[in-house]
């Protein structure tokens, strides 16, 4: 099986290896052409986003006005914040040239002069490496004024990396647009979207770092080509993060729609000790789990996960054996997405911290099965009515991970009945009482 | 103009208005905290959530635009689950300190939570803890307990005080309301943010712990603090004034009014220098006498002079009433020596509501006659004058000439009769005759102009001897209503003073003037007969929110 994002060339990094493979042959093959039909042929290929929403990156790229006075930019999602995923540093590390390419042949597609390469702060050796090869594309010409003469064109454009400052909901769109403007990274209320109203108020595209390295093979090879890859909904490779239980650890580049069972035991090496699976995300921290007793015939791509109750995210699949406690793995995620609520709104400014604190409070042998629903409660009332995705993010493993492992979590908890007595201050209300309290 | 629904009813939307302003303007009120009419969108409480057909998820009211024949649901089962469990989460780590909370009574938290809280909290959880007194600016403190993080002051720093000074910092439920490192949150305008913060995370030095909202009587009036002429609200309990609150008037000041007008402009009415009464110099030495016969001697004693030897002195703090009747009697003794001082701070004025002009009424006062006629003498020239010998007698209405310059002291002490109005002990009253207690603009009816001439009215808040709360139509707090003259509160200090213009019309009477007014009303009605600017006016008329006046000529102030 060909690689298309991390082909399997040695030295990929160094420029020469690059152009010698064929480099930037995509970004002058586009240039003869207009954007608008590179824009239908990125549609036509049906490659959709890797950051998360599996969107159409073709179609997200023909929201973008044709007609406007305002300048137009392109922004690159690396901040890779999601716990499970760690894969657009392997393109920062091995083939950097292929992102700066498909940065290019993006931003003439999009109408764009000015791209920006957001990657987390904590990628101190990544953003370097990446900052090398971007100095590297300017002083050959295939960024900034010098592309006139290396390609033949009166189209040239800049790329500017910036660095994040670790904050995860620096991930989200909108508020990693605030970031590069400066502000504090809130997510901003949508509608009005990116392409109608992004950074600095213009039409901008953003993508994530793995969607956009897919862009040259699919101007070089043809769209038809891309879209006979994988699962034919939601083409081409993938980036497969695999974490946890599991004897080979790592990224591995694989058409989608493989079976999960496959990528674990065959691409994986299956779990240690040959233990059974209990649990497994397939998409990173927030997407809903499944059951280890449900893998079998799960494939891994945006439709088939999202018919077994689940999402491909960013393909971030974490495994979990037989002996792994959940309520500890649940208490760490709650945790993280309570650290990282920006707080703008109450849903889930207030609500991570409470499920937060639910979580530990089970832990402590406190807990009554009115809490486990109780958590879910939280959990559907923050999900849909905040202004970012982190919302969901945060909602969806508690809601799940509770209601899919139910048998477990009861076992955390004292099992409890609740009764409904008047309320001691509003005596027309009624008041949920757990029978041991009334007892104590 | 096209239509929309909003709880089975249809109504007329402008294009561009989102749901929520929509419905505002047909009477349905969405429940909001972050939201503010003249502020920028945040939509970060999430209160206003609504149902709307067709959309997948609930929407905020605050920035989905109306569009024609969207149907909305302001109280469906989904948006009331939702609205109560955004209350819910507002409530976990609030520290329900509403007894203690200067905001309690006018809290909007306080009041979503009685309208369409649970009633419980199903959190068992320890809450957060944050600072509760954090001194943000001269003005200002933060309880960050409180704070519901909706932005509004923020909000108001930037866009309406352009002042960047305020900002969120920390993440998540630790979020808190900070100045930018070493800065204070100190503009002309900070306190604006203690009336729209939603909830009491912020108070005002001035006012915290010092009343609870229902015990006092709020009462429509206008900042005498410029020429802008702020609407405000008095609030006053034990017939003291406590705060000073704005009033929304489009046309004049929006929602907001400057912290120098709000602190500096109500205080002189409580405070203990107040000219209690009336006073003639016997002997050397002002004593009290009684109203009429203070009255009798300034009558006896400006018929002593020639006209040419008496001036008057009007004042743009004073009301148009009293100027006019003031004008009136200059005219009655065909005194032609007229003119007040204008009190103007070069430089102190900016493009969102402070002007230099720092009286409320000088337009006002030159509208309705207070200017020389005839040859007659200006403010410079009479100074002059009394210089020369020349002007004797001067009858000075509510300023502090004295205070004006050394020169201006000097000439005071040389006239022969001085007859002040006064509501406070100042270096002319020190000098006077004649003085007569003069009621300040919080406990009378009057109007002033503005420097866009728009006149407005002001009334009685406080109550002086004259007046019995009740019976003359006073607003009342609970206090007031339920209080008897045994209640501590109901013993207040009343000053025994009148307004200006009553004096004024006294005086004008004992002199043979045939003039009757009961009321300040009866004056304005005379004004509005004999002055082109006011024709058709009352006081309904010009109403809580003034009305513009038709000048004609550029009147130069
Ligand atoms: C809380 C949050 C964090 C996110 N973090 C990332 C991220 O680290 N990288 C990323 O590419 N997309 C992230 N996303 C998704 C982006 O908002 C956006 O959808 C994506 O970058 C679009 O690129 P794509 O269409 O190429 O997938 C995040 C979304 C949310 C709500
Ligand atoms: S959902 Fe959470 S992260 Fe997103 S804007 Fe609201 S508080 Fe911030
Ligand atoms: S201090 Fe008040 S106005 Fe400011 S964010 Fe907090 S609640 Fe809102
Ligand atoms: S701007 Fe003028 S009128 Fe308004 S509050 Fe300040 S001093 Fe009073």
């Amino acid at each position: 099986m060909e690689r298309i994002v991390l082909p399997e060339i040695q030295s990929l990094d160094q420029i020469e290896v690059y152009l010698a493979n064929g480099g930037f042959d995509a970004a002058k093959k586009a240039f003869a052409q207009t954007p608008d039909s590179l824009i239908d042929q990125v549609k036509k290929s049906g490659l959709r986003g890797r950051g998360g929403a599996a969107f159409s990156a073709g179609l997200k790229w023909s929201f973008m006005p044709k007609t406007t006075d305002l300048p137009k930019y392109l922004c690159i999602n690396g901040d890779e914040s999601e716990p499970g995923s760690f894969k657009d540093r392997q393109i920062f590390e091995y083939n950097p040239f292929q992102l700066i390419e498909g940065a290019i042949i993006t931003c003439y597609a999009i109408g764009a002069k000015t791209a920006y390469l957001y990657i987390r702060g904590e990628y101190h050796m990544w953003i370097k490496l990446m900052q090398k090869a971007v100095d590297t594309a300017y002083e050959k010409g295939f960024l900034g004024g010098k592309m006139k003469e290396v390609f033949g064109t009166e189209f040239f454009c800049n790329l500017y990396i910036h660095k994040g400052a670790g904050a995860y909901i620096c991930g989200e769109e909108s508020s990693l647009m605030n970031s590069i403007e400066g502000y504090r990274g809130y997510p901003r209320i949508k509608p009005p979207f990116p392409a109608q109203k992004g950074l600095w108020g213009c039409p901008t595209t953003i993508n994530n770092v793995e969607t956009i390295t897919n862009i040259p093979p699919i101007i070089s090879k043809g769209w038809e080509w891309f879209s006979k890859i994988g699962a034919p909904k939601h083409p081409g490779t993938i980036l497969y993060g695999l974490s946890g239980h599991v004897n080979k650890p790592g990224v591995y580049e694989l058409p989608t729609g493989i079976l999960l069972t496959d990528l674990i035991y065959n691409v994986a090496g299956g779990v240690p000790g040959n233990k059974k699976i209990k649990c497994v995300i397939p998409g990173g921290s927030s997407m809903p789990p499944l059951r280890g007793d449900q893998l079998e015939g799960v494939r891994m791509d945006a439709d088939s996960l999202k018919e077994v109750g689940s999402a491909i995210g960013t393909a971030g699949v974490m495994v979990m054996d037989e002996d792994t406690n959940l309520l500890d793995v649940l208490i760490r995620i709650a945790k993280f997405y309570h650290h990282e609520s920006c707080g703008q709104c109450t849903p889930c400014r207030e609500g991570t911290g409470w499920m937060e604190k639910t979580l530990k409070r089970i832990k402590n042998g406190l807990g009554t099965s009115k809490d486990l629903d109780l958590l879910c409660d939280v959990a559907n009332h923050i999900e849909g009515n905040t202004i970012c995705a982190l919302g969901d993010a945060a909602a969806w493993p508690v809601k799940f991970m509770i209601t899919r492992f139910r048998d477990e979590f009861e076992k955390y908890v004292n099992s409890d009945v609740v009764i409904s007595v008047p309320n001691k201050v509003h005596a027309m209300r009624n008041t949920a009482v757990p029978l041991s309290d009334l007892k104590k | 103009m096209p239509k929309f629904i909003v709880d089975g009813k249809e109504i007329e939307f402008k294009l561009g208005q989102t749901i929520i302003q929509a419905a505002r303007d047909a009477g349905i009120s969405i429940p909001h905290f972050c939201w503010h009419p003249s502020l920028s969108v945040s939509g970060n409480c999430r209160v206003c959530l609504v149902e709307v057909e067709k959309m997948p998820k609930l929407v905020i009211a605050c920035s989905t635009y109306a569009t024609e024949g969207m149907v909305v649901s302001t109280n469906s089962p989904k948006t009331l689950d939702a609205r109560n469990s955004v209350m819910e989460f507002i409530l976990i780590n609030h520290p329900l300190d509403c007894p203690i909370c200067d905001e309690a009574g006018e809290c909007k938290l306080q009041e979503y939570a009685y309208a369409h809280g649970k009633g419980e909290s199903r959190f068992d959880e320890i809450k957060n803890r944050k600072e509760k007194r954090v001194q943000l600016g001269p003005y200002i403190k933060f309880d960050g307990e409180r704070c519901i993080s909706c932005s509004r002051c923020i909000r108001f720093s930037d866009e309406i005080a352009k002042a960047n000074q305020l900002t969120f910092v920390e993440r998540g439920d630790k979020v808190t309301i900070s100045t930018f490192p070493g800065e204070s949150f100190d503009n002309p305008y900070t306190m604006n943010t203690v009336d729209i913060c939603p909830v009491g995370a912020l108070t005002n030095n001035d006012f915290r712990f010092k009343s609870r909202v229902w015990e006092m009587s709020s009462t429509n009036s206008v900042c005498v603090g410029c020429a802008r002429g702020c609407n405000t609200e008095i609030w006053v309990r034990n017939n003291e004034i406590l705060r000073l609150t704005p009033r929304q008037n489009d046309n004049v000041n929006s929602y907001w009014m400057c912290d120098n007008g709000r602190l500096n402009t109500f205080k002189f009415v409580n405070n203990n220098e107040r000219i209690d009464g009336a006073f003639f110099r016997k002997e050397g030495a002002l004593q009290k006498v009684e109203w009429a016969e203070a009255i009798n001697e300034s009558a006896k004693l400006l018929k002593e002079y020639k006209s040419s030897e008496i001036a008057f002195a009007g004042s743009a703090f004073a009301a148009c009433e009293d100027n006019y009747l003031l004008a009136k009697l200059a005219k009655q003794l065909g005194v032609h020596n007229l003119d007040f001082a204008s009190h103007i701070v070069t430089g102190d004025q900016d493009d969102i509501l402070i002007r230099e002009d720092k009286t409320p009424n000088s337009l006002g006062a030159k509208l309705v006659g207070v200017k020389s006629s005839n040859n007659g003498l200006n403010l410079d020239a009479i100074l002059k004058s009394i210089q020369e010998g020349k002007i004797k007698a001067l009858y000075i209405l509510e300023d502090d000439l004295a205070s004006l310059s050394e020169e201006w002291e000097q000439a005071l002490g040389k006239l022969d009769l001085l007859i002040a109005n006064a509501a406070n002990q100042n270096r002319t009253t020190a000098l006077a005759d004649v003085l007569f207690g003069a009621s300040t603009y919080a406990e009378k009816h009057g109007t002033f102009v503005n420097f866009e001439g728009r006149v407005q009215r002001i009334r009685p808040a406080v109550a002086t001897e004259e007046m019995e709360r009740a019976l003359d139509g006073m607003n009342m707090s609970r206090w007031d209503k339920f209080g008897t003259k045994f209640d501590r509160w109901m013993q207040g200090t009343k000053h025994n003073s009148k307004p200006s213009w009553k004096i004024l019309s006294q005086i004008s009477n004992v002199l043979g003037g045939k003039t009757k007014y009961e009321m300040a009303e009866d004056v304005f009605a005379e004004i509005a007969g004999s002055v082109d600017a006011f024709k058709g006016l009352d006081y309904d008329s010009i109403g809580e929110q003034g009305a513009k006046l038709k000048i004609k000529q550029e009147v130069k102030v």
